[in-house]
């Protein structure tokens, strides 16, 4: 199954990528083996959002910017409001991307 | 707004506006025979030629505010919010431009488009600005009989409640369509130029009031108390 490879950009997605260009630049990891953990990450975040995340957030925000290309849509909110179950944050901007992931699967 | 400063509160030009009521002008007015009319925005349709061929995915990557689904429809879709309007780009380099509420509004509108075409790269030009469509309102305030209206006019009037609760007057001097509601409220679409709607406006308000429909006063008496007590049961 084809992922995207959307979650690389998260902080655990950049401190997977460190220690893994570190271990390939040390010579205990080849790059082929590397790439495939990279892959195997984006599959494992996919599936544990799907099936192990239960809580909800709502974001409620000023729309300042949107853009919807090669089916991405990208959304700037300013003022936003992060909200679960016990607590809420207020945050000067985000930026949302979000992609369909029915788009993968067919 | 604009179209305040162009039309703002001056006295309404009798000449042109005989019934008083100017269609999609501000707020509340008071003509002089105690006539309270309030009349509603309006939607300006307009097409510019940019004059050169657009990469609309670049476009939809580069510019803010900006949708392309090509599956969907062959045309960027972005949207500024002053004047508030949204545009349809093509790959052609034409331009629709939608929202508007006075003509002015609308070509400055179509400007800022093509300024961030440009800006984007593209030579774009300004080649045959035309205003393609104005929509207005008005409310006469009375209510009016569509039946009656719609039989005595049947070259014009078409009028399917079952389908659409208003009635479609297809005017032919000027070419206007008419949306004419029980309530006293009217859409006027098709026009290219504001004194069209004006007119169209003129010619149907002697008619409207011809139709006026009397308002009928409900009274709950007697008899009504005994068909809702009968409803709930009789006890």
């Amino acid at each position: 199954m084809a992922t995207f490879e959307l979650y690389r950009r998260s902080t655990i997605g950049m401190c997977l990528t460190e220690t893994l260009d570190e271990m390939v630049s040390n010579g205990v990891l080849s790059p082929e083996i590397a790439i495939q953990v990279l892959v195997q990450f984006d599959k494992s975040m996919t599936e544990a959002l799907e099936s192990q995340v239960k809580s909800k957030v709502s974001i409620k925000g000023h729309l300042h910017t949107y853009r919807f290309c090669d089916n991405v849509w990208t959304f700037i909110l300013q003022d936003a409001i992060f909200k679960n179950e016990e607590n809420q944050e207020n945050v000067g901007r985000v930026k949302i991307v979000a992609c369909d992931s029915k788009l993968l699967t067919q | 707004m604009a179209d305040q400063v162009l039309e703002g509160s001056q006295p309404v030009d009798l000449s042109k506006h005989p019934s008083g009521i100017v269609p999609t002008l501000h707020s509340v007015h008071d003509h002089g025979f105690n006539r309270h009319i309030s009349c509603t925005s309006r939607n300006i349709v307009s097409t510019v030629n940019l004059d050169c061929k657009l990469d609309l995915k670049a476009i939809a990557l580069q510019a803010r505010n900006a949708e392309y689904n090509p599956k969907r429809f062959a045309a960027v879709i972005m949207r500024i919010r002053e004047p508030k309007t949204t545009a349809l780009i093509f790959a052609s380099g034409k331009m629709v431009c939608t929202g508007a509420k006075s003509e002015q509004q609308s070509k400055l509108a179509a400007r800022k488009y093509a300024r961030i075409i440009q800006k984007l790269g593209f030579p774009a030009k300004f080649k045959d600005f035309k205003i393609q469509n104005i929509v207005g309102s008005c409310d006469v305030k009375f209510p009016i009989r569509l039946e009656g209206l719609a039989y005595s006019h049947g070259a014009f009037s078409s009028y399917e409640p079952e389908l659409f609760p208003g009635l479609i007057y297809r005017m032919k001097q000027p070419k206007i369509v008419l949306l004419i509601f029980v309530s006293g409220k009217i859409v006027l679409t098709g026009a290219k130029v504001r004194d069209e709607t004006y007119t169209a406006f003129e010619n149907i308000y002697p008619v409207l009031t011809e139709f006026r429909k009397n308002q009928q006063w409900y009274e709950p008496d007697a008899c009504t108390s005994i068909v809702i007590y009968k409803i709930l049961g009789g006890r």
